[in-house]
């Protein structure tokens, strides 16, 4: 039987850590999820802002070499300046969503927190599940991390948790799997 | 209905082979013309054109012969392909909506294309291609009504019978069917009220007035016409515009909705019927349904008028209409029949929850600074380029106008929770009442955007398996947007209070 809680982290670094500022979202009667993601989802989300920001680059390499007018000025300044806005998204982004991605599970229902300029609250009654996936990327794989998708019969309503640690995302999977199984009916 | 191939194997009417070739026929229409003209302008002799006929008939052949479909077991089959065979398989108590469609050339033939819904997506979706209307009709009473075609009225069909049992002994024919709404030939007034109308009328405008700039080179008529409309003063061709723009809208309101007939059977399947040329019948299981959608329009409010729509599960969105349960009418008619459909008086009509201040100041920033900017752009045009200084006279009117949209568009947000159901409600040009049934909501979402933050409002989003998939309280404080989640689904707020 699988009871509240079940699913504790794995992680040291999940417990609340105290500089952390609690959001404006907070303050209503919902209380924040209980779990935060891995303290390596910032990695792994600072990884793929510096793709973001290679490939906005890599643009301006590209400019640099084709255009033949005589005054480099113009380069620079733009270069400068996507490279500070980069810079400052690789840095910022991650920490934030950090602070922002908590998520819980309880025998029937799963909430999740998520986002940064935009967040969002989702709940799902685990009555309403249709299809549970873990997914690992490349740079997840690296650093041991994986994601969970839980469908719901709505388009609009997949829930999605980033940055687990791998055992736990695993723990989740199981534990989900086996509250939806016991529920019948098509879910809709 | 053809012969069975046993094991309860149906197959597609015969007829359906006329149909094939020249459907294809129309297709290519454009096509063949191409070939005519540059056959005329050539001295071949050549017809290897003809050729492709007998492949058109042997490709009909060949899909009436591997196409076959059968109820068995709780499950619709539909089986198809030479090569490749394909079974589609769904079952019974999954089917959600069912259309007969039939446009002019199957009308001719008694024939009727059905489409079988069984979920949101499209390849969730079951066709028939083409059945003789009878043989649709009984096999839409199997699937959905799931009685004994004896009680139909029509003769039994072919396939294996499907399960009586849970049937009551004295059910009632079809006869008996409720009419909820029948078209009254005067709403068609409305017609060029709605934008789907305009849109459509605007779409044929723009593809005849091309083709007439072709033609205009040599046939005098229309260079007459055309010369005679530019030396007409201005308003003169407005009100021209608007006369053509209005007829051409009125025909596609007739076209579409002509015979226009919502009914509803004892087991409370919602049936509808309409189109003057296409015939299209829909049936959408009650059990299905997860809500109404009052549409009311810009143009319909200025007159009384409405529009309502279904939510459910299985009827696709870019479907046409399908949806529709009442076509552009007097609210003194929709309301009623909204009622009928769900008889809840304070969701369909009752007053909604204002969202307050901080919404209403986020609708006129929305619609304020966009026009802020246009103006912003006009002034600079005058300054800078010279442009016309008449052009100024839109500055105010565009201030104006961003002002009474944004204060219009606070003034349709809302919410209310009834015992049954979540109503929501905004938009101004397109605004939408959306009556959503608690227990058809599967999920919820709480977004808030940077600057809805900073000011404490939220988009509260209820997830369904039914229509748009999504409905959104939007811009409500965010301490009410958890007040309706707590009052819709105690159970789950309470998990995690």
């Amino acid at each position: 039987m699988w009871h509240r809680g079940a699913v504790e982290p794995l992680d040291a670094s999940d417990a609340p850590d105290a500089p952390v500022p609690p959001l404006r979202v907070a303050e209503s009667v919902l209380r924040e999820p209980a779990h935060r993601v891995s303290r390596r989802a910032v990695v792994m989300w600072t990884v793929q802002a510096l793709v973001v920001v290679a490939l906005l680059l890599a643009a301006q390499v590209v400019w640099w070499l084709v255009d033949d007018a005589p005054s480099r000025t113009p380069h620079w300044v733009v270069g400068v300046v996507w490279l500070a806005a980069g810079a400052a998204y690789a840095v910022a982004m991650p920490q934030w969503r950090y602070r922002v991605h908590r998520w819980e599970a309880t025998p029937r229902a799963i909430y999740t927190q998520s986002g940064w300029l935009w967040q969002e609250r989702r709940i799902a009654p685990l009555s309403r599940v249709q299809t549970v996936d873990l997914e690992r990327g490349p740079v997840a794989q690296l650093l041991g991390l994986a994601s969970v998708t839980i469908t719901t019969a709505s388009a609009a309503g997949p829930v999605t948790i980033h940055g687990l640690d791998a055992p736990v995302a695993r723990e989740l999977v199981d534990t989900l799997t086996a509250a939806a199984v016991t529920e019948t009916g098509d879910a809709t | 209905m053809s012969e069975d191939g046993g094991g309860g194997w149906r197959r597609l009417d015969a007829r359906m082979l006329l149909v094939h070739p020249l459907e294809t026929l129309v297709r290519f229409l454009p096509a063949l013309l191409a070939i005519l003209v540059f056959r005329a302008s050539s001295d071949g002799s050549d017809r290897w054109e003809l050729y492709a006929v007998p492949l058109l008939v042997a490709f009909g052949v060949l899909r009436w012969v591997t196409t076959r479909y059968r109820i068995a077991e709780g499950q619709i089959e539909l089986r198809r392909g030479l090569f490749t065979k394909q079974t589609t398989t769904a079952r019974l108590d999954k089917v959600r909506t069912i259309d007969l469609t039939a446009q002019l050339h199957h009308r001719v033939l008694g024939l009727a294309k059905v489409e079988i819904s069984t979920a949101g997506g499209q390849h969730d979706r079951l066709v028939l291609d083409s059945l003789s209307v009878d043989a649709g009709r009984r096999l839409r009473a199997e699937l959905l009504h799931r009685v004994d075609p004896a009680v139909t009225g029509l003769p039994a069909p072919t396939g294996a019978p499907v399960a009586v049992d849970e049937v009551p002994g004295d059910a009632p024919v079809p006869a008996d069917d409720e009419l909820l709404v029948r078209l009254d030939p005067t709403w068609i007034r409305f017609a060029p009220l709605t934008v789907t109308g305009l849109a459509s009328a605007v779409a044929i405008v723009g593809f005849v007035s091309q083709g007439f700039s072709r033609f205009s080179q040599e046939r005098s008529v229309f260079r007459d016409g055309a010369s005679w409309v530019s030396r007409a003063p201005w308003w003169v061709d407005v009100l021209l515009l608007l006369g053509v723009v209005s007829l051409l809208a009125v025909g596609a309101y007739v076209l579409t909705f002509w015979g226009f007939r919502l009914t509803r059977n004892r087991l409370g399947t919602l049936h509808t019927r309409r189109g003057l040329l296409t015939n299209r019948e829909t049936s959408i299981d009650a059990a299905r349904v997860r809500g109404l959608r009052l549409d009311e329009p810009l143009g319909l409010r200025l007159v009384g008028a409405r529009r309502l729509k279904v939510v459910t599960s299985g009827l696709l969105r870019e479907q046409g209409g399908s949806d529709w349960l009442c076509p552009p009418a007097p609210a003194g008619v929709v309301t009623p029949l909204a009622l009928r459909i769900r008889p809840d008086e304070a969701a369909v009509s009752g007053p909604l929850t204002p969202h307050g201040p901080a919404a209403r100041q986020r609708r006129l920033t929305r619609t304020v600074v966009p026009a802020a900017l246009v103006a912003a752009g006009l002034v600079a045009a005058r300054l800078l380029w010279d442009w016309h200084g008449s052009l100024l006279v839109l500055v105010p009117l565009l201030l104006v106008g961003a002002v009474a949209l944004g204060q219009d568009r606070y003034r349709a947000l809302g919410h209310a929770v009834t015992p049954d159901h979540l109503v929501s409600r905004h938009g101004s040009l397109d605004r939408q009442r959306v009556v959503l049934d608690r227990d058809g909501i599967i999920g919820w979402k709480v977004e808030q955007s940077f600057f809805q933050r900073r000011v404490g409002v939220a988009t509260l989003v209820a997830t369904t398996a039914a229509g748009h998939q999504h409905y959104d309280v939007v811009d409500v404080p965010v301490e009410t947007a958890y007040a309706v989640l707590a009052q819709v689904s105690p159970d789950l707020l309470a998990e995690f209070a």
